[in-house]
């Protein structure tokens, strides 16, 4: 209908005559989308950068961990219980491919010449490469034969290489442990952050070197594996547990020295965590587009108010009601949509501003650009409806005589 | 009266306008009859509070009476729904205001255009009757001038170009010239002169005896009744000068 393309030029018309009043009244709706898009992007970004870890760092990984147990007064002398006995069983079980025992320190100070720092070692084995996807940059990483003959070789983290040899290639050098010195000899690739942890602040020495020379001993506290495929990963942990109780022979009454836990739930954990802050923030983003809308119809009231005497001017002219209630409500329209697309784009450059000064990872989802325009458009004919109502029942006689 | 003056294009009968502002009840019309034909160029006048400017906007349909009947062209009006008389207003009725009224910020062009775009008239033919209207009242080089721009005596030929736009039935002007200086009053006085020679029918509310001795019958109110209504000299007597 070519009427309703008046009532667009027309709005487009009054919008123009009072485009001050305009830009500011779509200020709510800019700042409301922009934000929505800013808090979609960086949560999205963190979902996806979990999804990405879990990749990296290895799918279909399960974690077993020796604990502590207490019944009564008696409490288990260690939590390193599983032997290589364990290790070698669990190994045969039929839907695990890989099977590394590993024994970490979480906390020791190393030294380097003056440079101390204090870092997470891992006493591992080829396997546990292979079942963590650990990749090496420089040099080599840990072999059987650094294992077999205990050697004490290291291969870094990039952050602790870092902070032990500042400008230093450190391929060669000697880092100290407690009274033992190691030979670096490989620098593992970047991993990044898991949840708040640095997992390029670890360093690898062979597995023997740990559990023999540092503490004595066999027995290891951690043991991964890996599984055939994501649908087996239940069921190994059924099997594993099956073997554990069985080889430890617990007393009745006993709880299990032990726990498994497989990578991709605590990584969906921190998924769940990053879901929630997601709702939160997308709910924050919505109630500033509520804000946003409340400004247009306060504005918009304003507006009409202010052009009491426009409105009776265009009734004696033959503006029917519903001419003027259309005219008012493609303006909240017009406003909202001009809002919505100013909002994608300070969104899209907030997300890239955020992206570059916080280092954060985001990701701006098409969808997320669609439904936070689509609610802006809403919410301009939401609260545009009540004051395009109010101007299109205005008494004209009053509206002329309105000084 | 002259049942040989032509077609009537106002009939008011027994028209009553009570205002109830809280619990005292103004009576503004008391039953008002008036007959105004085609062609006439009446002058309303009256102290204030006489009920002209009620009638004037009776007459406009932007009010309602209370009582009586008011036939345009004779067609009823005091019963038409607000969509139907907004009609009517923009389509059969020419608005000319002592403040202009013209739309802020719009240009001449614009605010002629008005009524046509209301009542659906098609781009092509507004854009020459826009210019037809505003070369009649001689500002065709100031089309694209906003009200602003323009002269007082220049915005209320905008205003005429604008209430004519659509060829009304009747031209209702309220104080036309009461915001005006004399230069200006006789331009706008001179362009009404000449809008009814060419045939319109023009009621005017004006308190300057001055302007209504311009019109061709001049009718009076007070307390909300005519009190008196006679022929006079003007533009329908100047043909016989």
């Amino acid at each position: 209908m070519t009427a309703i393309r008046e009532y667009w030029r027309i709005a487009l018309g009054a919008l123009r005559a009072n485009w001050f009043r305009a830009l500011l009244t779509a200020l709510g709706v800019v700042i409301g989308v922009a934000s929505l898009i800013t808090v979609t992007a960086v949560s999205d970004g963190a979902s996806a950068q979990i999804s990405a870890s879990i990749q990296r760092l290895g799918a279909n990984v399960v974690e077993v961990d020796g604990e502590y147990i207490s019944v009564g007064s008696r409490q288990s002398a260690t939590d390193r219980v599983i032997t290589p006995g364990d290790v070698a069983e669990i190994a045969k079980l039929p839907m695990i491919s890989i099977a590394a025992p590993h024994q970490d320190i979480e906390s020791q100070v190393v030294s380097a010449g003056r440079f101390r720092t204090n870092t997470w070692l891992v006493g591992m084995t080829p396997a546990y490469s292979a079942v963590y996807n650990q990749r090496v940059v420089r040099g080599r990483g840990i072999t059987s034969a650094d294992v077999s003959f205990g050697r004490e070789v290291m291969l870094m983290g990039l952050d602790a290489a870092a902070r032990l040899f500042p400008g230093q290639d450190p391929i060669g050098k000697t880092v100290r442990v407690g009274s033992h010195e190691f030979e670096v000899v490989g620098l593992q690739s970047r991993r990044g952050q898991l949840s708040d942890e640095n997992l390029d602040n670890r360093i690898f020495v062979p597995l023997p070197v740990v559990t023999r020379v540092m503490l004595g001993g066999e027995n290891t506290v951690h043991l991964s594996v890996r599984v055939t495929s994501a649908s087996e990963v239940a069921s190994s942990q059924d099997a594993i547990e099956e073997v554990l109780l069985r080889r430890h022979a617990l007393p009745p009454g006993y709880p299990e020295d032990f726990s498994t836990q497989d990578q991709a739930s605590i990584l969906e954990e921190g998924q769940a965590a990053s879901t929630t802050f997601k709702a939160l923030t997308f709910a924050l983003g919505g109630i500033s587009l509520l804000v946003g809308g409340i400004g247009i119809m306060n504005m918009m009231l304003v507006s009409v108010h202010e052009r009491t005497r426009e409105i009776g001017i265009r009734k004696s002219v033959g503006a029917s009601p519903f001419m003027v209630q259309a005219q008012f409500l493609i303006e909240a329209i017009v406003l909202s949509t001009l809002g919505g697309i100013a909002g994608v784009v300070a969104g899209i450059g907030a997300v890239g501003a955020i992206g570059s000064l916080a280092g954060w990872e985001t990701l701006i989802s098409v969808p997320s650009l669609v439904i936070a325009f689509a609610v802006a458009l809403v919410i301009g004919l939401l609260f545009g409806y009540y004051p395009a109502r109010r101007a299109s029942r205005l008494d004209p006689i009053a509206a002329l005589r309105y000084e | 009266m002259e049942d040989d003056a032509g077609t009537s294009v106002i009939e008011l009968a027994e028209i009553s306008k009570v205002y109830e502002t809280g619990e005292v009840a103004v009576q503004a019309l008391r039953s008002v009859s008036l007959v105004i034909r085609e062609g006439e160029f009446v002058a309303i006048m009256g102290p204030s509070g006489s009920g002209k400017t009620t009638m004037l906007a009776i007459l406009g349909c932007l009010d309602r009476p209370s009582s009586g009947s008011y036939k345009l062209v004779g067609e009823e009006m005091s019963t038409l729904d607000e969509t139907r008389r907004a009609h009517v207003r923009g389509e059969r009725i020419g608005f000319v205001f002592q403040a202009y009224n013209l739309l802020p910020r719009t240009s001449a062009y614009r605010n002629v255009e008005l009524p046509l775009v209301y009542a659906g008239v098609p781009a092509r033919e507004r854009r020459s009757r826009v210019l037809a209207g505003l070369g009649e009242v001689g500002l065709s080089d100031r089309a694209g001038h906003l009200p602003t721009q323009l002269s007082g005596g220049q915005q209320q030929r905008v205003a005429v170009a604008r209430a004519l736009v659509m060829r009304p039935s009747v031209l209702l002007l309220d104080e036309p010239t009461g915001n005006l200086d004399s230069a200006s009053e006789e331009e706008v006085l001179g362009l009404l002169e000449r809008v009814n020679r060419a045939g319109a029918t023009l009621a005017m509310v004006t308190h300057s005896n001055e302007v209504a001795e311009r019109a061709s019958r001049i009718v009076r109110l007070a307390d909300g009744e005519i009190v008196s209504d006679e022929q006079v000299g003007g533009p329908l007597a100047l043909g016989t000068r």
